[in-house]
């Protein structure tokens, strides 16, 4: 299974805003044939992300969206200089987990990794872990020597 | 201490489990253990037992979707938004150790818990049953009205309606077929369509509600038609896709009139003549059934009521009665009597044994017992869920043989009503009163006696 690999891993992605980060992050994700409607998926994650923020502090957001513009399910991983994303502590956000799960997505095993990863990320020494990666590939390593699944 | 929590949001991909490891984390840090049942995406893990809740100190619900409340009867518990549990973990746990125990005592009142159960029963509907209920409930109010104007009207006479500019005549004219009796299966139809398919499914439903009174399939007809437009506006706002600049007329033009036509065309071309004939196959058997047939159905009809007070076989036992009311204007429903006297039986009974019955009940039932009076009275079925929780094994088979024997004597006696709800309130409506007090008075005093010989003396 392949959630995750070093083409959907972006550190110090440029961009303004939160909408800009979400659409850069998914042409990437178009590019790497796991989206097919790039419009499509960031509205979808913008409209989850209206119902309230999905940066749930600490300096990191997970904005996710199960929509048929995902042809397969995939976790992206982007930093950025701190960004405002309304989030629930007020702090702002260098950490972004996008998730994108197709809309007939039957299997549940992806969404096991992404649940021992969402608590991971409760955890500070795996946030402090993941601000002082250099490489894509550290990125990586750190997320499968972090038991969770991947 | 021991803390046990729940945690739930809609997408269920990433808060349901970032909450639970925030309150994990809360509690760890207190020194407290703490097991969280998370709902998720992948379902419910980690679900917390009936052992594991008794032992529990306090309850903690970071939840965004309705999940199950009845095991937490009785515990110190919070409830809050998914967020909450993200922000500050560790000031819910603190807020739930100090909290009000949930549902039953904490000051309230018989009269209050019984609502609060309606409320949270009419959360948890699910699918069919929840579009259904919804179509009753907004069919109600219909009935009532209407079975109470056409039940005055004949106060004047058995035929005084026909008296043009009579105020007889006025009344069936609010009442019957042209007024509220007349809606009574368009907003059936409607609302169910209505909950399956939301704004959108209102139109069709009701005109194919409308289609089946033409087709003479009534209430059963209504149903059908609900069901037919609610799934198929649902099939037409997912395989209908309009560009973006013309998406304004789907709700105004595309819905109403592919819906409408879709539903209506089925009914008359397909589905209508069946049901119809179903429908009239139906009330011509309970119309035309009486001695044993009819005692027997009484009784069904008793058990039904009573043994889940208020759950879904109580209402599929309610929406039967309200069924039949359709089809019985003028002569009452003996179906819709033998309902309601069942219905009723169940809180009377247990008021009464908490009278003859002192050293079988605690203080606090007992006082219960004199709300459960009201509530008897006004067909609350619900008013006996306390008592029966308290003690299931022992109050429920006792309501149960009591309502019963209502509902069987009910029918045996003939009594009729026309009217859907109301209990001591509407008994103007009701044909054969004297039968129907010795039904109602024969339950209440069988299901008293039977409580009171059960249970077991309150230490």
């Amino acid at each position: 299974m392949t959630l995750i690999n070093e083409n959907l891993v972006v550190l110090g992605l440029e961009a303004s805003s939160k909408e800009d980060v979400l659409t850069k992050m998914a042409s990437i994700a178009a590019q790497q044939g796991k989206v097919n409607d790039v419009q499509g998926y960031t509205t979808a994650v913008l409209h989850r992300e209206s119902e309230y923020s999905t940066a749930v502090g600490f300096g990191v957001a997970i904005p996710h969206g199960k929509t048929d513009a995902v042809t397969e399910p995939f976790l992206m991983f982007a930093s950025v200089e701190p960004i405002d994303w309304a989030a629930l502590d007020g702090g702002l956000v260098d950490l972004v987990f996008l998730i994108g799960v197709p809309e007939k997505e039957a299997g549940s095993t992806h969404l096991k990794i992404l649940a021992a990863l969402s608590r991971k990320l409760m955890k500070s020494d795996f946030r402090d872990g993941l601000r002082a990666v250099k490489t894509p590939q550290d990125l990586l390593q750190l997320l499968k020597e972090s038991d969770i699944g991947l | 201490m021991k803390i046990v929590a729940v945690t739930a949001c809609p997408t269920g991909i990433a808060h349901t489990y970032m909450a639970a490891e925030a309150l994990e984390e809360a509690a760890k840090k207190k020194g407290y253990t703490i097991k969280v049942e998370t709902r998720g995406s992948v379902g419910v893990e980690n679900e917390l037992t009936d052992q594991e809740i008794k032992e529990a100190d306090a309850v903690v619900l970071a939840c965004d979707t309705t999940v199950p409340m009845e095991r937490f009867a009785g515990k110190k518990l919070v409830s809050a938004p998914v967020a909450e549990a993200l922000k500050g973990a560790d000031a819910m746990i603190d807020k739930a150790l100090k909290a009000e125990p949930y549902g039953q005592g904490g000051g309230k009142t018989l009269a209050d818990q019984v609502a609060d159960i309606k409320e949270q029963k009419s959360a948890e509907r699910k699918g069919v049953y929840k579009h259904l209920m919804n179509g009753v409930s907004f069919m109600i109010p219909f009935v009532v009205a209407g079975g109470i104007a056409i039940a005055i009207s004949f106060i004047f006479g058995y035929n005084a309606f026909e008296q043009e500019g009579s105020l007889a005549a006025y009344l069936m004219g609010i009442g019957g077929g042209g007024g509220a009796f007349g809606l009574m299966v368009p907003i059936l139809a409607g609302y169910i369509a209505y909950s399956i398919a939301d704004r959108p499914g209102l139109a069709p439903g009701m005109i194919g509600g409308s289609v089946a009174i033409q087709l003479n399939a009534g209430f059963l007809g209504g149903l059908v038609a609900g069901f037919l437009a609610g799934y198929i506006v649902q099939l037409i706002k997912k395989y209908i896709k309009l560009p973006k600049n013309l998406q304004g007329i789907m709700p105004v033009l595309i819905i109403p009139v592919l819906g409408s036509l879709a539903t209506g065309l089925l009914l008359f071309y397909v589905i209508g003549k069946p049901v119809a004939a179903l429908n009239a196959a139906m009330n011509n058997f309970l119309t035309g059934m009486s001695g044993a047939n009819a005692i027997a159905l009484g009784l069904i009809i008793g058990l039904m009521m009573a043994i889940d007070m208020g759950g879904p076989i109580n209402k599929a036992a309610y929406a039967f009665g309200t069924g039949t009311l359709a089809a019985a204007v003028g002569t009452g429903s003996a179906v819709m009597a033998a309902v309601m006297a069942a219905g009723m039986t169940p809180p009377l009974g247990l008021a009464l044994a908490t009278i003859l019955f002192k050293k079988k009940f605690s203080f606090a039932e007992k006082e219960a017992g004199k709300a459960a009076w009201v509530l008897g009275a006004s067909f609350i079925t619900e008013g006996a869920i306390p008592f029966a929780a308290a003690d299931p094994l022992r109050v429920i088979p006792s309501i149960m043989v009591g309502s019963a024997l209502t509902g069987a004597l009910s029918m045996a006696f003939g009594s009729t009503l026309t009217v859907p709800h109301g209990g001591i309130f509407v008994f103007f409506a009701v044909g054969n009163i004297p039968g129907y007090l010795i039904a109602i008075a024969a339950g209440t005093v069988v299901t008293a006696f039977l409580v009171g010989t059960l249970k077991k003396t309150v230490e």
